[in-house]
């Protein structure tokens, strides 16, 4: 409850500061608060397919996002957006990703994609697996292109998937907490990987069956879920 | 639509009835959906679901049930539960629980009006009754085939025939009748007198009846030519004309239209269509000399059945065609055993029974056949028939017929009796019925003969059928075995899971298909005292009466073929990548579409088993 106020008070801070733009619009929706039930809440589950793991110098190559209100996905605002990249896309990263630089050459500006994004995401909770990596990406971006990072409260997949087998004190390798891992574990359909859209949906089914086997009729607050 | 959502799309295009959108339709789809995942052990419809919507099932499984707990229904991969759309009672009438972590697509109620104003053939899914869509399967699997418009199948004799007639009188001239078929450049010559038909005259009679007999060219042609005829139709399929010609073992017959002649259909016209059939290998079982030649002749059964299947032929059209053939070579075998013992020292029949009496026969079917006597032997006249039979049984079983595994055999001197015996055999199982001797005899109660040259095999038949018409409890005891075999309700619940190990992940198309249907056939042939043996032809029979109607008749006929069908072309698949064929189908090689017509069939077959158990009470002896 506290850091709610915290939060809700550096928001108002920063709002205060920022030039008019995607990034204020952002900010101008109040956070989700943890202490609410997790099906009063909605996220948007995103996924960013990217040149390589570092924010400093890699870059955002396509976004995938689909938003849940509470407990339901709701394909409708599913979206999937290449970026158009200064930069060659390097052999072993295109291997991963699928994605060439003639596809990425009929991409949109960073700026416009990320804009969408931003007003996809506001009010929302960002929900992402191993979210360190579109968080470190998306606040990376924002202070570039919008002079600021972007408030954000986070639910990562990959950590509640590792909370729960440390809880029950259960050795794991690292594949077992991967997404298809756990997709498969709560006999859900295998969408193809790799591709930003399809693997936001994964993440958001997977997120749809840690809650529901977290949730046991007692009070599930996004507080309990939050990373 | 993005690109990535087509997971989605081709997910729905593969499962009824989105099947039968129109791809720009089914592309706007995804977008319109809302995803949920059910845990295993919850309720269904979710119960913060307040509007209502159609489910369609992604992954997972769920039960259905109704107010009173009873089970009504299992969902699976691809399956789309009723709908609480057009009615809201549907909501709160159905009690479901994901029997397995589920997760299901919502499609919204206006979506789905508009999918079903806009797209009748979306729209009959929803208004057809599960018999219904069974029968649509039917007719689509017998439309379907690789060579479709050219096959036997689809083809009618008309089309087959030469459209110009080739007659003549019967006085004609042997000679002038030659010099017509030679002009005609045709292998046969209708006879006609006052329009009316006579007879046939073939190139074989030529040969055979006037050349090789020394008779002169000048007598009339109605000494030579065949006088009794089969007929056939020309709206026949080329099919039925083609069992019908390798049941008679001829190569020709005259085709009528509303009575009249119009032509001659004849083997090589079939052919055309047809090079590998039984037609032919009846005509090579009948010249065969030995053993030898009629094993070589026998390896060819799996082509016939390989072939009718690429043909579509269904499975009732490959047991006639695959029957034909056994009793072909099953006579020829009484005939060789007969001329190196001699003459039999009194009348006998050859009966057969099982698949084989039923004309329901697959390749590599085993043997099921028996002796009816004239009379007594003597130990002397035993040991010719022990014999005969030893010959026969054995060569069946070298032609790949195998030997029974319950030694119903004319080789078993238990099943080589005179009239008497066989009377008190029948009088024991209806009159004294002990379930599990009857569950041994079920196979003497399909029964036909085979080689009865004095007839008597119809003072028994009628014997039999006028005890089990006449017997309650007999009937009783048979329906209750009838309805041992279940179908596999439950099956679509395991096979969805892919954990594997624990479930055997096939399903017997046989004993929890076919012979549910066949049991039920037979109860009601024997109890109405019908002496068709064909299943479909017993169900044809009893169709309307007091205890099957019509309507049932006919769904148990469609389940039987569909089911049947499916086995047929399993086991053809094996044939033809030379496995030997079985009745265990893996359920991933069937479409979602057959998935769910099997499914269907299942259910129709669970609730005529269910009518005939309470008819007959057969509880009280299951």
């Amino acid at each position: 409850m506290k850091q709610d106020v915290l939060l809700e008070a550096r928001r108002r801070w920063i709002i205060y500061n920022l030039p008019f733009g995607p990034l204020r619009d952002c900010y101008a929706h109040p956070l989700p608060r943890s202490e609410r039930d997790y099906r009063d809440t909605d996220y948007l589950a995103l996924d960013l397919e990217t040149t390589g793991l570092y924010p400093a110098k890699d870059q955002i190559l396509s976004f995938g996002w689909v938003p849940i209100d509470g407990n339901r996905i709701r394909l409708e605002g599913a979206q999937h957006r290449l970026v158009r990249i200064d930069q060659a896309i390097s052999a072993d990263s295109a291997v991963i990703h699928q994605i060439t630089d003639d596809q990425s050459a009929r991409g949109e500006p960073l700026r416009e994609v990320l804009a969408d994004c931003l007003r996809a995401l506001g009010g929302r909770v960002l929900l992402a697996h191993h979210a360190r990596i579109e968080r470190g990406f998306l606040a990376a971006a924002c202070r570039q292109l919008f002079g600021n990072e972007p408030l954000l409260r986070v639910v990562d997949t990959l950590a509640l998937a590792r909370r729960s087998l440390e809880r029950r004190q259960q050795a794991y390798r690292p594949d077992d907490v991967r997404l298809h891992a756990l997709a498969r574990q709560y006999n859900l359909p295998q969408m193809p990987a790799h591709n930003a859209l399809s693997d936001a949906l994964n993440t958001a089914q997977v997120f749809l069956a840690q809650s529901a086997y977290l949730d046991t009729g007692k009070p599930l607050l996004l507080h309990d879920l939050l990373t | 639509m993005d690109i990535e959502l087509i997971e989605i799309r081709d997910f729905l295009a593969s499962h009824p009835p989105f099947d039968n959108l129109p791809e720009a339709t089914l592309a706007t789809l995804p977008k319109r959906l809302t995803v949920r995942y059910l845990r295993r052990g919850s309720s269904f419809p979710p119960e913060d679901e307040k509007t209502p919507a159609l489910y369609i099932l992604r992954s997972g499984a769920i039960e259905l049930r109704d107010r009173s707990g009873d089970l009504i229904g299992k969902l699976a991969e691809g399956d789309t539960a009723p709908s609480a759309c057009d009615d809201r009672r549907i909501q709160h009438s159905i009690l479901g629980t994901a029997s397995e972590d589920t997760l299901v697509y919502l499609l919204p109620c206006e979506l789905l009006s508009k999918l079903r104003a806009e797209h009748p053939e979306f729209a009959a899914h929803f208004d057809q009754s599960v018999s219904e869509r069974l029968r649509r399967a039917l007719d689509s699997i017998k439309e379907r085939g690789p060579i479709s418009g050219t096959s036997l199948m689809t083809v009618r004799v008309r089309d087959l025939i030469n459209a110009h007639l080739v007659s003549a009188p019967p006085e004609t001239s042997i000679e002038q009748a030659a010099r017509i078929m030679s002009e005609g450049r045709c292998s046969s010559l209708i006879v006609m007198e006052e329009g009316q038909l006579r007879g046939l005259l073939t190139v074989r009679d030529l040969r055979d009846r006037c050349l090789a007999a020394g008779l002169s060219p000048q007598r009339p042609v109605s000494e030579i030519m065949t006088h009794t005829l089969h007929t056939t139709s020309a709206d026949t399929l080329g099919f039925q004309a083609l069992i019908t010609m390798s049941r008679l073992n001829v190569h020709h017959l005259p085709v009528l239209r509303d009575g009249a002649v119009i032509g001659v259909i004849s083997t090589s016209d079939l052919v055309r269509f047809q090079s590998a059939n039984a037609v032919y290998l009846v005509g090579d079982i009948h010249k065969a000399e030995d053993l030898k030649t009629l094993v070589a002749t026998a390896r060819k059964i799996p082509e016939v059945q390989i072939h009718l299947v690429a043909s579509s032929a269904t499975a009732d059209q490959v047991g006639q065609a695959i029957t034909a053939v056994t009793d072909a070579i099953n006579l020829r075998l009484l005939e060789l055993a007969e001329a190196e013992l001699g003459p039999p020292p009194f009348p006998y029949c050859w009966m057969v029974g099982g698949s084989q009496a039923r004309r329901e026969q697959s390749a590599h079917s085993d043997q099921d056949n028996a002796l009816l006597l004239a009379q007594t032997p003597t130990p002397e006249q035993a040991a010719y028939f022990q014999s005969l039979a030893t010959r026969v049984t054995d060569g069946m079983n070298a032609c790949g017929f195998i030997h029974c595994p319950g030694d119903v055999m004319a080789s078993n001197p238990q099943w080589r009796q005179p009239l008497a015996t066989w009377r008190q055999y029948f009088s024991d199982w209806i009159e004294r019925p002990q379930p599990q001797a009857l569950l041994n005899a079920s196979v003497f109660f399909d029964l036909r003969a085979l080689h009865d040259p004095e007839h008597l095999f119809p003072s028994l038949q009628r014997d039999i059928l006028r005890k089990t018409s006449e017997n309650r409890i007999f009937i009783a005891h048979m329906a209750a075995n009838a309805i041992k075999h279940r179908p596999p309700l439950g099956f679509f619940r395991n096979f969805v899971l892919v954990r594997g190990g624990e479930h055997d992940h096939s399903f017997d198309l046989k004993h929890r298909g076919t012979v549910p249907i066949i049991d039920m056939a037979r109860v009601h042939a024997l109890s109405a005292g019908i002496p068709d043996v064909n299943s479909l032809e017993r169900l044809q029979m009893v169709a309307g009466s007091a205890a099957l109607s019509r309507d049932g008749a006919a769904n148990l006929i469609d389940a039987l073929e569909f089911i049947g069908t499916l086995r047929v072309r399993h086991q053809a698949d094996q044939l033809r990548a030379d496995e030997p064929p079985d009745n265990f189908l893996a359920p991933d090689r069937l479409s979602a579409l057959e998935r769910g017509h099997l499914k269907d069939a299942f259910a129709l077959i669970a609730s005529l088993q269910e009518t005939l158990g309470q008819r007959y009470q057969a509880g009280r002896f299951a």
